[in-house]
């Protein structure tokens, strides 16, 4: 079976720095796939060029068999990849409800030919965005802070926010960049649920950078482990556990 | 201080303001929704005027077809100086346009042939012969003026650029509130995020960019009809930098702070002119008029600096965080 996405010998570098060589990964659908590695490792940037942000110096991003690392990120979305980034981007001076709505694909009030030929037509899709908007928030437990400015969220809640606008684009695979990163444990239990969820009932596959290694070995089917640029491992939770190289590079003692 | 009474005058005063709402109103759609900085709206509102005043002396067409394609005109300019530039950083956009402005000043004081050259619109068709572009304003003028029993050409000309003001400031209102409008904002504030979320940002921003550029295309049509006559020296940057002045004052981000902050500055803008008290009254009136200047200067540092978000605006629009 071909994965749902497949990076081939990804290489960027800025200067003379390899931050990302020669990386290869793979990402079945519905899967949940974690990419882990120190500080400086190139997660990130894979992220980035697999999302579009960065354009690779050399290598073959597919997604679905179709080739996007030549395409900018707003057609990879389309294309059924989504993403958030490490420090929630929330749209401060829009509503929280806003900011969610405004992920919605295919949205006729969207473009000024439909917007004004379609009146009918937009009004309708706003109010489904609004209804599923407001479900979203409900599953992120946003729902209370829905005409609240985004700028007045605690960082938690912006990460929150960020899970629930990407899903409401709803691709087929989402990069989470740390979606635990400053949430509160109580709710890093609920975002777990969430995404566990969200793989089972919708076949969303998730590509997640996170440090929570708890988190990590719990939730993913696959862990890649990443080091100056390189792929080091691509195994289960537990090969990856007892890998010797991995423990050397990363986890340090013996997870 | 006879002509402070007159009607004539305020009315000519309002008019100003109607323009330059319209003008202010294009930048509102640039900066105030999508983040543009646009530093040369002024060359738009040339190239509305120029192509409105050519297509009816050169090529002999109704001013009723010329002005439509003279919005269409700024607008066109506005998507080829967006496609190469809008890429660039802000800031490097700004210098971008400032300079595009000064292109098309420069273009319309040396092509002679093509726009009259620097001794202006009068000169369309050739020395010898006054050329007129507005002949049928003119008439729509007496017209108008005939069934609303108002006599003043000046009153008319009121009422008909601020109720066109009133209809596109609505317009825009309402585009404001829309998913279009939405997705606007979020490119102000974010591009990438909003390219995360599917968004064409570029697609977006050059779509703001050729509306406000019409937009100030419409300010040229009315600023030519309004005085029968204009040259290249009418285009200057700081026309620009008026409409700033009125953004700043009014409010950026709020659609209805551009009328208020227009009114507020023509006021400014006439009332200093009858500064003739000490201390004042020492200088002559070609030095008044720069202190006239200097006076609004220190208005908007004031508003800065006590009232960042203008007289209307929202204060998040202007403080960082």
């Amino acid at each position: 079976m071909s994965a749902l996405l497949e990076a081939r010998d990804v290489c960027k570098s800025f200067g003379g720095v390899h931050a990302v060589h020669h990386a290869s990964l793979r990402v079945e659908a519905g899967s949940i796939t974690a990419l882990i590695g120190p500080n400086g490792a190139g997660k990130s940037t894979l992220f980035n060029c697999i999302s579009g942000f960065i354009r690779p110096d050399e290598g073959h991003i597919e997604l679905g068999g179709k080739r996007i690392d030549r395409s900018p990120p707003h057609k990879i979305l389309h294309a059924g990849l989504g993403r958030t980034f490490q420090t929630a981007r929330a749209f401060t001076r829009m509503t929280v409800l806003d900011n969610v709505r405004l992920a919605a694909p295919s949205h006729p009030g969207e473009q000024i030919p439909t917007l004004l030929t379609r009146v009918g037509a937009s009004r309708r899709r706003e109010r489904e965005v609004t209804e599923q908007a407001h479900e979203l928030l409900r599953l992120v437990r946003l729902d209370t802070h829905a005409d609240a400015l985004s700028g007045t969220l605690s960082g938690g809640q912006r990460k929150l926010l960020d899970l629930a606008r990407i899903l409401m684009a709803s691709p087929r695979l989402i990069l989470l960049d740390e979606p635990m990163a400053g949430v509160n444990p109580a709710l890093r239990e609920d975002i777990l649920v969430h995404i566990l969820d969200l793989r089972r009932e919708r076949g969303i596959a998730f590509l997640i950078v996170e440090h929570d290694l708890g988190f990590v070995m719990q939730a993913s089917d696959r862990v890649v482990v990443m080091n100056e640029g390189r792929v080091l491992m691509d195994g289960t939770p537990d090969e990856v556990r007892t890998d010797a190289r991995v423990i050397d590079a990363y986890l340090g003692t013996r997870a | 201080m006879s002509i402070l009474t007159s009607g004539e005058f305020w009315a000519f005063v309002g008019v100003m303001a109607g323009i330059y709402t319209l003008l202010t109103l294009g930048l509102q759609v640039q900066f105030g929704l999508a983040g543009l900085l646009n530093f040369g709206q002024v060359g738009f509102m040339a190239i509305g005027a120029y192509t409105m005043a050519i297509l009816v002396v050169k090529a002999g067409w109704s001013m009723w077809l010329a002005a439509p394609l003279a919005l269409l005109a700024a607008a066109l300019a506005g998507v080829l100086v967006g496609l190469p530039t809008l890429r660039l950083r802000g800031d490097y956009f700004a210098i971008v346009t400032i300079a595009f402005s000064e292109i098309i000043r420069y273009v319309a004081t040396n092509e002679d042939s093509l726009t009259g050259g620097s001794q202006g619109t009068i000169n369309l068709s050739g020395a010898g012969a006054a050329a007129q572009y507005d002949g049928s304003w003119q008439r729509f003028q007496q017209w108008l003026g005939g069934a609303l029993h108002i006599g003043s050409k000046d009153v008319v000309m009121l009422i008909v650029v601020w109720a066109v003001a009133v209809v596109l400031l609505a317009a825009t209102a309402a585009a404001a509130r829309t998913p279009w409008g939405r997705v606007l904002r979020a490119i102000r504030e974010d591009e990438e995020a909003a390219a995360s979320l599917g968004k064409h940002v570029f697609g977006y921003r050059l779509q703001a960019l050729a509306l406000g550029a019409a937009l100030a295309g419409l300010a040229g049509c009315f600023y030519a009809w309004q005085f029968s006559f204009f040259s290249p020296d009418d285009f200057q940057p700081l026309t620009t930098f008026f409409a700033w002045m009125i953004l700043i004052l009014g409010g950026v981000g709020r659609v209805w702070a551009v009328p208020v902050g227009a009114a507020v500055f023509g006021f400014l803008f006439a009332a200093t002119r009858f500064f003739d008290f000490p201390p004042f009254s020492y200088l002559d009136s070609a030095d008044r008029a720069y202190v006239r200047l200097i006076i609004i200067g220190l208005v908007i540092i004031g508003l800065i600096v006590f009232r960042p978000q203008g007289l209307l605006g929202r204060r998040d629009e202007m403080v960082l965080e």
